[in-house]
Order: C-alpha cells, then sequence, then structure tokens
C-alpha cells in the first residue's frame, strides 16, 4: 500500500505518518528540507519538501518524487497540509489571506487533480483535511472559508468519483497539534479540552479505512469510541 | 437616492447588470468593476476595468476602486462557473476560479473595511449550491462555498464598525452564465429574471439581512439541503452531472 501525507513534518499529519509506517511505503511532503526533518519521520519514508503556499510548485516536486519512485499508482492520498492566521478581519493583510487560500483550497484541490490518474489506477482513496471551523468563526474568518472550500470541493467530487476513487473529508475538532499557536492563537484554559494530535491521526486513519462521504472527527467521537483510552 | 454611491463587482452583465440599472435608474452613482464595460453608457455609472481573477490586475485596481468610494453599499457578484468532470478540467482554471469567487471578494471586504469606505452594507453573492452541493461544477462549488462562509464569519465583526453583510445565494437566472453551464435541454423559462432576482438581493441588502435566497423553488431546494445535505447533493448529480453533454470552462 502507498500514501502520499502532505504537512507531515509536524502535527497531526507527522502522527499520521508513523502509524501508516507499518502498513504503507510512505511519500511524506514539508516545507522544511529534508536534513531538518529526517530525524522525526518513519523509516523507511520518502520526502519531498513542497511549499504548500505555491500550488503548481507542489504539483512539481510530489510529481517528480513519484516518478523518481516509479509509483504510478497510489492508495491514499491524505492532504492534511494547512496553514491558519488568526485576528479581525478588518486588519487582516492581503497577503496573509492569500496565503490561507492557496495553502489551504487552491494547493489541495489542484494535487487532487493531478493525483487522480494514480488514484484512480488504484482504486484509492483521497482524504481531505478539514476543520470544524467550516461553517464559519468570526476571529478566522479567511480560513474558516478556505476549509469551507475544502468542504463544498469534498462533497462535489465524492459524488463524481464515486465508485472511482473514494473521496472521504474530515473536520478535526481543536487538536494539539502546535498549528494553534503557529496561527497566533492562545487557547488558555480550553487547552485542557483539545484532541491529543496522536489520538487525531489515530481517528483519521481509522475513518480513511471506511467509506466515502463527510466526518467529523470531533471531541465526542474522541471521548465515546474510546480513543482517550488507546494507546499505540 | 441622487446622493447614493454604490460599488458592484461584474456591473457589465447578469445579475450584476440588473443591480447596477436598478440603482442607475433611482439616480444613485454606480461604480462597477468588470472585464468589460456595459453596453449602454449611463452619465451616473463609471467603469473600472480589471479583471478580478488577476492578482496583479486587483492589485493595480484597488486604489481606483478606492479613490471612486466611500460607498453606501457594495456587492461582490463578479463570479465565473466552470462546468464539467473535475478531472477534465483545465488545471489553470483552479486558481483562477478560486481566485475570483472566493479570494478577490475576500480582500476586496477587508480593504475597504479597513479604509472605511462604506458607510451602510456589504453583499456577497454566493451561490444556491452553497445548500445543495454542486456535482459537476466541484471547484466553483469550492469556491462559492468559501465566499458564502467568508460572509458569515465576518458578519458580527463588521456590525461592530456599522457596516451590514448579507449573503445572497441565488438559484439559476435567465442570464448567460446559467445558459452556459445548463445541461442541454434544460428549460429556461423555468429560471428567474436576473431583475427579480437583483430586486430581492437590494431589498435584503438595505435591510441587513443575513441571508437573501430570491425565489420560492431556491428557498425550498435550499431547506431541503440544509435538512438532507447527502440526498440533496445526490440528486444534484443527477439533475446536473450526468446530465452535462459537454464541459464549459
Amino acid at each position: 500500500m502507498r500514501a502520499l501525507i502532505t504537512g507531515a513534518t509536524s502535527g497531526i499529519g507527522l502522527k499520521l505518518a508513523h502509524r501508516l509506517a507499518p502498513t504503507h511505503e510512505l511519500l511524506l511532503t514539508g516545507r522544511r528540507p529534508a536534513d531538518e526533518v529526517s530525524a522525526l519521520l518513519p523509516v523507511p519514508s520518502a520526502y519531498a519538501v513542497a511549499d504548500q503556499s505555491d500550488p503548481e510548485s507542489v504539483v512539481a516536486s510530489i510529481g517528480d518524487k513519484m516518478t523518481k519512485l516509479g509509483w504510478d499508482r497510489l492508495d491514499l492520498a491524505v492532504l492534511n497540509a494547512g496553514a491558519g492566521s488568526v485576528g479581525d478581519p478588518v486588519t487582516e493583510t492581503t497577503e496573509a489571506a492569500r496565503l490561507v487560500l492557496d495553502t489551504n483550497a487552491s494547493t489541495p484541490i489542484r494535487l487532487a487533480h493531478f493525483l487522480f490518474p494514480a488514484l484512480t489506477a488504484a482504486a484509492g482513496k483521497l482524504v481531505l483535511i478539514g476543520s470544524v471551523a467550516h461553517r464559519g468563526a468570526p476571529n478566522f474568518a479567511t480560513y474558516a472559508a478556505s476549509k469551507a472550500a475544502l468542504h463544498g470541493f469534498g462533497r462535489a467530487l465524492e459524488q463524481e468519483w464515486r465508485g472511482r476513487v473514494s473521496v472521504i473529508v474530515i473536520h478535526p475538532g481543536p487538536t494539539a497539534s502546535g498549528m494553534h499557536e503557529k496561527a497566533g492563537y492562545s487557547a488558555g484554559k480550553a487547552e485542557r479540552l483539545f484532541i491529543p494530535a496522536d489520538a487525531m491521526a489515530a481517528m483519521i486513519a481509522d475513518l480513511a479505512k471506511g467509506q466515502g462521504g463527510i466526518f467529523t472527527a470531533s471531541y465526542a467521537r474522541y471521548l465515546l469510541r474510546g480513543y482517550w483510552a488507546r494507546r499505540r | 437616492m441622487s446622493e447614493e454611491r454604490i460599488l458592484i463587482t461584474g456591473g457589465s452583465s447578469g445579475l450584476g447588470r440588473a443591480i447596477a440599472g436598478w440603482f442607475a435608474e433611482r439616480g444613485a452613482s454606480v461604480v462597477s468593476v468588470d472585464l468589460f464595460a456595459a453596453n449602454e453608457p449611463a452619465p451616473n455609472l463609471v467603469h473600472i476595468e480589471c479583471d478580478l481573477s488577476s492578482r496583479q490586475a486587483v492589485d493595480r485596481a484597488l486604489p481606483a476602486i478606492l479613490a471612486a468610494g466611500p460607498y453606501r453599499w457594495v456587492f461582490l457578484n463578479a463570479g465565473a462557473s466552470a462546468t464539467g468532470p473535475f478531472e477534465a478540467l483545465p488545471p489553470e482554471t483552479i486558481g483562477k476560479l478560486i481566485r475570483l469567487n472566493a479570494e478577490t471578494p475576500v480582500l476586496l471586504a477587508s480593504t475597504l473595511m479597513r479604509e472605511q469606505a462604506i458607510s451602510g452594507g456589504i453583499c456577497i453573492v454566493s451561490s444556491l449550491s452553497h445548500f445543495t452541493g454542486y456535482p459537476g461544477a466541484a471547484t466553483y462549488a469550492a469556491s462559492k462555498d468559501a465566499v458564502a462562509v467568508y460572509a458569515k464569519s465576518v458578519r458580527k465583526p463588521f456590525a461592530r464598525a456599522g457596516v451590514s453583510v448579507t449573503l445572497a445565494c441565488p438559484g439559476p437566472l435567465r442570464t448567460g452564465h446559467a445558459a452556459r453551464h445548463a445541461p442541454e435541454g434544460a428549460d429556461a423559462s423555468r429560471r428567474m429574471l436576473p431583475q427579480q432576482a437583483a430586486e430581492a438581493i437590494i431589498a435584503a441588502t438595505q435591510k441587513g439581512r443575513k441571508l437573501a435566497i430570491p425565489g420560492s423553488g431556491p428557498k425550498l431546494f435550499a431547506l431541503a439541503g440544509r435538512i438532507a445535505p447527502k440526498l440533496v447533493t445526490q440528486q444534484m448529480r443527477k439533475l446536473i452531472l450526468e446530465k452535462l453533454d459537454k464541459p464549459v470552462w
């Protein structure tokens, strides 16, 4: 089984890479150079530098690596990489808005387009990592918009690709992934109710085994399905 | 009304032209940003030429758009679709649609707010597909969901500055846009006239309403989509995707 995970050098993506490593050949991507991240990543795994904010360069970089690996079939693509920034939408800069929309919307949609032949050849699965914020959020309006784009895209594509490629959209609830700090947000005491990144990766891995559709990886699912009690 | 100035993107055709016309007839000043000027020039209509899907063009046009303000009402209406199997879409169309339908309205809204260039309200035009899903136009659906959720998200923060935000989700209208992207043989007479949709959207914007869905058919469809999203998207697949005879982008 071959799997691609974008944004696999930290947070949920890194935990998911380790979780899938025993059963999958992995191609992982991140922004940082290979020598900076090689100690973090599972062995063996292939790595491609892909700056998610530039859709065309991401496609070129992943395409090159897949050719080098001889991968013309792909069983699983988890498009997980994402970025966000927090603040009043009135003061959001043009650069910040463009970065978030490119990273979270244009790049994964462009990648889904590029990966279609390889995914079809393996009757594979496309997993899009959204966010529970996809319904709207006053303090990160553009981030919410970018995740809504993935939701609307996945909702349509799941119907279009049915029977060829399973399309699974997963909206994680607040997760202790380090992303909030990067986005300039401190959750304070609410952080105690964040889902650990490893438990979120376990939920995603389980959902990715199932049928196409749209799922919320919520705190309730974490509690009720016993993810809190599991140890790797 | 003669004191009023409005800004509209995509004011040269379809719904945008109907909204621009409604205000122009009532003596308001209309500033329209579009690729091409409308056919009939009017003394109270200013045209700013801009390809709203291009970052360079938007960056160049922004100073002119701000200089032509301030505005009582702003209608972020310009948009385009692409229909056909997603995998057959030319890849460059993806970025273009996301920029035109989502990024540019986000940037215009935040820039106009930051420059305090709006006194009344903003109307953001999304699509009925926000409620129904849209197999056969996955990228368009993505961009329209993005802009709809942006509108919902900024309603409170913008209200603190005294500016209302109205989300408009029109269904298919009797416009060139709908005719281009509808399946062969679809009955155009069942689509709403753009003038009717414009009136409903303008009224909702002026009242500061949260949501405008012109027409009772589209209202019902939106309700069905809220109650049973998966079922309605499946219906959309049968109604549209399976009947599309040719890709259009």
